[in-house]
């Protein structure tokens, strides 16, 4: 029908996107079959536009009557269910207040809340004991300790007092040793002279 | 147009509020063009008005429905539409196609008193509409007298846009054969 890659139709009621527009009108100017296509088509539409729109015989309007009218909630109803977004948010709303009400409501955890009560102080008995037994036991085992540190320390004490005894015995007898030769070379010495004065009388 | 746009949307808005006189002033501005849409396709006044209030009434107690009051043109026609096609089917006699029986609308050419066309082509541009499916005479009726794009088209008619296309050019194809014996004298009396 047209000699452009584009549909002359689709030019003339303005269908062709910016670059397919541009080409064909580009084409029309050089080319005499379609511009004569062009103008068949104008005169088809200008011959149709020459039917003139009738007046309405009778104009249309609605009177507001409460009789006509949906009550309230079927309003309401129909726009929850005509838009997305409420619907959306209602249904958010609605499970947060089944969350609210779970939490409410939810019964307490049975451990805490059904403990007897002879089981309790039987049970604080038990603790009181283990723990006057764990403070008896920490303190025997510092006083243990403390024990063991004293008798240790006596003990060291004892040694240094013996080695110090002994010590002190050795130079006593060394000393006793040295004044018993002093006193034997003294004796002996007295025992030479007297002799010698004798023989000379 | 954006102003007129703007202000339908505003209406809309007032009416899903429950706001009747808003809703009546929304059809003022849509019903003559719903009128004549139906009209033309229908081809019969009394059915044309008929229609006309049925579509108006469904879109009020739909109004809620639609989402972008930027598309209630195409959504109004679709509800127009579907009614006029709703009355087809009821008035087709079993095996017929889709078809009224039109009443003669010679008084198209002197309603509204509008003298620049000649009666001669007002009845011609009639008949060569009759002789359309109404298929075909609708996606006319669309395009040339209201004014929609393919793609509005399509949403209205429920079709592809490729079917609507084709619909009017094999439309315009008949009625380019069937009005150019008219034509030629309208352009020759234009030239004087």
């Amino acid at each position: 029908m047209s000699c452009p890659p584009f549909d002359l139709r689709d030019y003339y009621f303005k269908d062709l996107a910016e670059n397919e527009r541009r080409l064909t009108e580009v084409h029309v100017k050089t080319c005499a079959h379609c511009r004569e296509e062009l103008d068949r088509l104008r005169g088809t539409e200008t011959a149709l536009l020459a039917l003139p729109d009738e007046e309405i015989p009778q104009r249309i309007g609605f009177v507001s009557d409460a009789v006509f009218q949906p009550s309230t909630f079927r309003r309401g109803w129909a726009a929850l269910w005509g838009s997305a977004a409420r619907l959306g948010f209602v249904s958010a709303a609605m499970l947060s207040a089944a969350l609210v009400v779970f939490s409410l409501t939810r019964p307490a955890p049975q451990a805490a809340a059904q403990v007897p009560a002879v089981t309790r102080v039987a049970l604080e008995a038990e603790v009181s004991k283990r723990v006057g037994d764990a403070v008896a036991k920490a303190v025997a085992e510092s006083e243990a300790r403390q024990a063991r540190r004293t008798q240790e320390l006596l003990a060291a004490s004892e040694k240094r007092q013996a080695l110090e005894t002994q010590s002190m015995k050795v130079r006593l007898e060394e000393y006793l040793e040295v004044e018993r030769k002093l006193r034997t070379i003294q004796f002996l010495a007295s025992n030479e002279a007297g002799g010698g004065n004798g023989d000379a009388r | 147009m954006i102003f007129r746009a703007v202000e339908d949307a505003d209406l809309i808005r007032k009416a899903c509020r429950g706001d009747v006189e808003a809703y009546n002033l929304l059809i003022s501005r849509w019903e003559r063009r719903v009128y004549n849409y139906l009209l033309r396709i229908v081809a019969n006044r009394e059915d044309a008005l008929d229609l006309s209030q049925d579509v108006f009434l469904k879109a009020y107690q739909n109004l809620r429905k639609l989402d972008d009051p930027a598309r209630f043109a195409p959504w109004l026609y679709r509800i127009a539409h579907n009614e006029a096609y709703s009355l087809f089917r009821k008035r087709r006699p079993e095996g017929e196609s889709e078809e009224l029986q039109p009443e003669t609308l010679e008084g198209a050419a002197t309603v509204g008193g509008n003298a620049v066309f000649p009666v001669e082509l007002t009845l011609a541009v009639s008949g060569a509409l009759r002789k359309l499916t109404a298929d075909q005479r609708e996606t006319v009726v669309l395009k040339i007298y209201q004014g929609f794009k393919f793609e509005e088209i399509a949403e209205i008619v429920a079709a592809p846009v490729s079917t609507v296309k084709s619909r009017l050019y094999t439309a315009l194809d008949l009625l380019k054969a069937e009005l150019a014996p008219v034509k030629a004298p309208v352009k020759a009396r234009g030239m004087l």
